[in-house]
């Protein structure tokens, strides 16, 4: 096996992920917890689009519910954390779920704008039901506790959130190389193809949904612990900018290529602290460059360029290609 | 398995060496022989910059007068700003990245209410001396967090003083139109207190986008209401569109401002509608419109530096927070920790800066510095006309 | 009743403004089947241009106009030459993102050049800025220039594509680009005349608009989501339809904010488009395009 094989990239990754705690001072633990976060919603976001071809726009949204979610069951009701969570992400889920029916009917930019103008309405949610959201100042979550381990919460969120995303990322892997996952490729590839070999639309595209609401509202949960403040402007529109652009950089269609674009977007957001008054040129400029020079992302490039990056499902076809490449074809289902 | 094993000795090498570079436990932060650093979080990007760049473009030329006098014992001044994008996340990040990065003495900074209110736990924390110089949610200054400190009107504060306003020029059907952002509702909710304590509702409480570009629908519902006065929560742009459409409409209220518009010279070109803003009043946190000749110096100073650029209010916040901090490190001494800082801010009394309307003055159980609204107004052909400075407590 | 005409009034002109947003982004997605999310900022952008022009320097307002219309068609030139033409076979995300990446570069550019000019810069009006009374309602004459801007440039469009050969070209390679290919059509052109034709618009727009609208550096994006709000429920293609779209939405936000509560008038829009999407999937007059297994 090739020493920087996708395998042993992986394992160092995941061992320096362990052990950074230790040495990192409290502004890179900081970028680090937000990176594993940011490493759930690409997932999530990347079985969406990637893997099922679906041109959503929600995910910000959903990940301000999932964040919403979990931080007013604590306030309002006094519940731990743990519970919380969970049932934050259950109700992010089940959002998912409810706008997959629309987008049954609905494909390409018409799905965009559909899902654009819900996130939208969630924005207006957040602001305006006042009683429950707390509105446009936002609220406060309780600090989360780890008792009786003897864990600080810096500590304790970041090994909970290093746990969540080992995970959920096995779990993804095998979910994209089940039958489910293959369904979700024959939606992308053709809708009607798809049905024509027996794939049930409606489970599949309500499934793609669920899940990436499930990934993000798991994220928002982190997120509203991490940061212990929750509000509106947190799940804007440059939020959900930011989970597109790390599904693109890192390679659409891929769990390991999701990995690598949140930890690429964050610290490029990190990085680009450095250029002061020109972060948004500098930011415009690198989605572009990326785009034009990468437009496989950084998965496609490494299964290209370095040996052992070959992913199974993919490894027959070896092409050069991005997985959703619109074919000839396939232009003409654009409305 | 040996490539484990070498991931783990590269990793513990890099440890050590990560351990090696941190520098020996320096007495203080920030603070050498000859430099002290000052950090500024706020948005550099996005609309909230208004209340994030300008502002440090403001404290930037007080620090460099303050150099080219040879800085304060001996130290000249170096400003480090970090980008908060009005992002309570990305201003967490940005304040952790001034403490344990940049490692910066003290912080003047705050832009957008939500970002800071987020980011007030780490500076508290961390207890880092700090002046916010432009948010004004009350959340940041109540309770006092010991080491923060606001050269901004608070919320509250401005709101009652809106309220007073109104009531003392005899209104007596009093609306509301404001917007529903973090900073509009920073404002709205003191106000509504500041009604139900005066025992009256407002007739009317609309609102409007940051982005609206009609308002028509609510200049009719005031309208038809018969409200007297108007209190009006919005940027200038949607403040602008609803006072063209009242003069359109026929609508002719008293409407009070806030800091937000604080500049009405420029607020009467942007309504752009002649004799519209003949009743509109507006308070401000400084004393001085950006066109006043008292500036002058400080207008020649923002033009200088960053060509192209005007003098804006926005500057002044920026200014008049800088020369506070100048005044609280000149007092602190030559042996500089953030203890003394600390002490020096809170015996402020009366301190003059070159645009607050009144003095400054910080006490240990009240770090809300600035309590003088001045109330301004432009009558159309005239200059800008500062009507009074009230005090609140 | 005086009031239901205010409001439909007020509807009509600010649904104009979206109109004319739309129009441009429906001329690029007609014959390229994308949207330029960066329309909104090319629009700010000419808008910047056209103040510069006519404020700072004295220009005076047609010549400053047309300035903006011309460099309003480069920046969308160079937008297709950037982030559509080496993208063509690209994934649709990719095409999305990539504008959104121009619309940063423009925002943070013109941040950096006018941000620290003022919050909102003033436009002067080019009609007189009084009111004027109009069997019985007062209108702003602005808001009727900015309302005729839209037809006449609709019209105009209308014509283009019926009329000229250019146009005729640009609608046979919306229709079916392969065809077109074949039929001798540099298609490559023609989607770059289509990028830079949406930007003329949109730069035709913002020299209109500004007067009522002042500017700054974020006001791109609030106009191009309502703009596309009302391309879509006019149904993506539809010159006409953009205009009825705009118009829609500008009415509905009218009424809603004069009838239930101003704080609907944001939301009201996209609820309505919500559903709308749900009963007519290709929007208002939007055509069904048959699919191809």
């Amino acid at each position: 096996m090739a020493l920087f094989g996708r395998r042993n990239v992986l394992v160092a990754m995941l061992l320096f992920a362990a052990v950074a705690p230790t040495f990192l001072n409290a502004y890179y633990l900081f970028v680090a917890n937000t990176i594993l976060i940011y490493v759930l919603l690409a997932i999530g976001l990347n079985i969406l689009v990637g893997y099922a071809g679906q041109l959503a726009f929600a995910n910000a949204a959903m990940f301000g519910i999932g964040a919403y979610g979990t931080g007013l069951l604590q306030v309002h009701f006094g519940w731990p954390f743990w519970l919380a969570f969970p049932l934050g992400a259950l109700i992010a889920t089940m959002v998912g779920l409810a706008i997959s029916l629309p987008a049954l009917r609905l494909s390409g930019l018409y799905l965009a704008l559909s899902t654009l103008a819900f996130a939208q309405f969630t924005q207006w949610v957040f602001l305006n039901w006042e009683p429950v959201t707390f509105g446009a100042g936002g609220f406060k979550t309780p600090p989360i506790s780890f008792a009786p381990l003897p864990i600080s919460k810096t500590l304790g969120l970041y090994y909970l959130s290093l746990i969540l995303v080992m995970v959920l990322f096995a779990l993804a892997q095998n979910l994209v190389r089940s039958r489910i996952g293959r369904a979700f490729v024959a939606v992308r590839d053709g809708e009607i193809a798809a049905e024509s070999l027996g794939v049930d639309l409606l489970r599949y595209k309500a499934l793609a949904f669920g899940i990436s609401g499930f990934y993000a509202g798991i994220a928002g949960g982190l997120y509203s612990a991490m940061l212990n403040f929750v509000s509106p402007e947190g799940f804007d529109l440059f939020q959900m900018v930011i989970h597109k652009a790390m599904i693109i950089v890192g390679g659409l269609g891929s769990i390991v290529g999701s990995v690598l674009g949140a930890g690429t977007l964050v610290f490029v957001l990190e990085a680009l602290r450095k250029v002061k008054g020109v972060q948004e040129i500098a930011f415009g400029a690198i989605l572009v460059g990326f785009i034009l020079f990468m437009p496989g992302g950084i998965i496609g490039y490494l299964k290209e360029k370095v040996r052992g990056w070959e992913e199974p499902l993919h490894r027959a076809r070896a092409s050069r290609r991005p997985p959703v490449a619109a074919t000839s074809e396939s232009s003409e289902v654009r409305p | 398995m040996t490539l484990k094993r070498c991931v783990k000795a590269g990793l513990s090498g890099l440890f050590l060496a990560v351990a090696a570079l941190q520098p020996g436990q320096a007495q203080v932060p920030g603070v050498t022989a000859d430099t002290i650093k000052i950090g500024s979080f706020g948005a550099l990007t996005g609309p909230g910059y208004l209340y994030g760049k300008l502002p440090m473009n403001g404290i930037e030329v007080v620090f460099d007068q303050v150099n080219a006098a040879g800085g304060i014992n001996g130290r000249k001044l170096e400003l480090v700003r970090e980008d908060d994008r009005c992002d309570p996340a990305a201003a967490i990040g940005a304040v952790k990245k001034l403490i344990h990065e940049d490692k910066v003495f003290a912080i003047i900074g705050g832009g957008c209410s939500n970002a800071t209110v987020a980011a007030r736990e780490t500076l508290a924390e961390a207890r880092i001396p700090v002046i916010i110089m432009a948010s004004v949610h009350d959340g940041i200054t109540t309770p006092v967090a010991p080491t923060i400190f606001s050269t901004a009107l608070t919320s509250s504060l401005e709101s009652a003083a809106m309220l007073q306003f109104a009531l003392d020029q005899g209104a007596k059907r009093i609306a509301v139109i404001s917007m529903r952002d973090a900073w509009g509702r920073s404002r709205y909710t003191p106000l509504i207190e500041a009604f139900q304590k005066k025992g009256i509702k407002p007739v009317l409480d609309e609102e409007m986008a940051p982005d609206a570009n009609d308002a028509t629908a609510q200049v009719l519902r005031l309208k038809g209401a018969n409200a007297d006065a108007v209190l009006v929560v919005l940027y200038p742009k949607p403040a602008a569109i609803f006072m063209r459409d009242a003069q359109k409409l026929g609508f002719k209220p008293l409407a009070v401002g806030q800091s937000g518009i604080a500049d009405p010279a420029a607020f009467e070109d942007q309504v752009g509608s002649p004799g519209a803003t003949a009743s509109f009043r507006t308070i401000s946190m400084v004393r001085y419109t950006p066109e006043d000749p008292a500036v002058d110096k400080w207008r020649k100073a923002i033009e200088a530096k960053f060509p192209g650029d005007r003098l804006s209010v926005f500057n002044l916040f920026g200014i008049g927070s800088a020369q506070v901090m100048v005044e609280g490190l000149k007092r602190a001494g030559p042996d500089l920790t953030r203890e003394k800082l600390v002490a020096a801010l809170n015996g402020l009394k009366d301190f003059e800066t070159d645009v607050y309307p009144g003095g400054i003055t910080c006490v240990e159980t009240d770090h809300r510095c600035n309590k003088n609204p001045a109330w301004i107004a432009k009558e159309p052909g005239k200059p800008v006309r500062v009507l009074g400075v009230t005090k609140v407590e | 009743m005086e009031l239901l005409v205010y409001l439909l009034l007020s509807g009509l002109t600010t649904g104009s403004l979206y109109a004319l947003i739309a129009l441009g982004i429906v001329v690029v997605n007609k014959a390229t089947a994308v949207i330029n999310f960066a329309h909104g900022e090319l629009f700010m952008f000419s808008g910047f241009v056209a103040w510069m022009l006519h404020v700072q320097m004295g220009v005076p307002y047609l010549p400053s106009l047309l300035a903006a219309v011309a460099f309003g068609f480069l920046l969308g030139a160079a937008t297709d030459l950037i982030a559509f033409r080496p993208l063509k076979n690209a994934n649709i995300i990719s095409l999305v993102l990539a504008t959104i990446g121009i619309a940063f570069m423009l925002r943070g550019t013109a941040r950096v050049i006018w941000g620290g000019k003022g919050d909102y810069l003033p436009f002067p009006p080019i009609t007189s800025p009084e009111p004027i009374m109009i069997g019985g309602i007062m209108v702003i004459p602005q808001q009727l220039a900015v309302l005729a801007g839209s037809i006449v440039i609709m019209v105009a469009f209308a014509a283009f594509f019926r009329l000229t050969r250019a146009g005729k070209m640009m609608q046979a390679t919306a229709d079916n680009a392969k065809a077109a290919t074949l039929a001798g059509i540099r298609i490559d052109r023609i989607y770059m005349l289509s990028f830079g034709t949406g930007a003329a618009i949109a730069g035709a727009a913002a020299a209109l608009m500004a007067p009522l609208t002042l500017l700054y550096p974020d006001m791109g994006f609030s106009f191009f989501i309502k703009g596309f709000a009302a391309a879509v429920l006019g149904g993506l293609t539809s010159l006409p339809g953009a205009v009825l779209g705009g118009i829609s939405i500008g009415i509905i936000e009218s009424l809603a904010g004069g009838y239930l509560h101003s704080s609907f008038i944001e939301v009201s829009a996209f609820i309505v488009i919500m559903f709308v999407l749900v009963v007519r999937p290709t929007g208002l007059l939007g055509s069904t395009r048959f699919r191809r297994v």
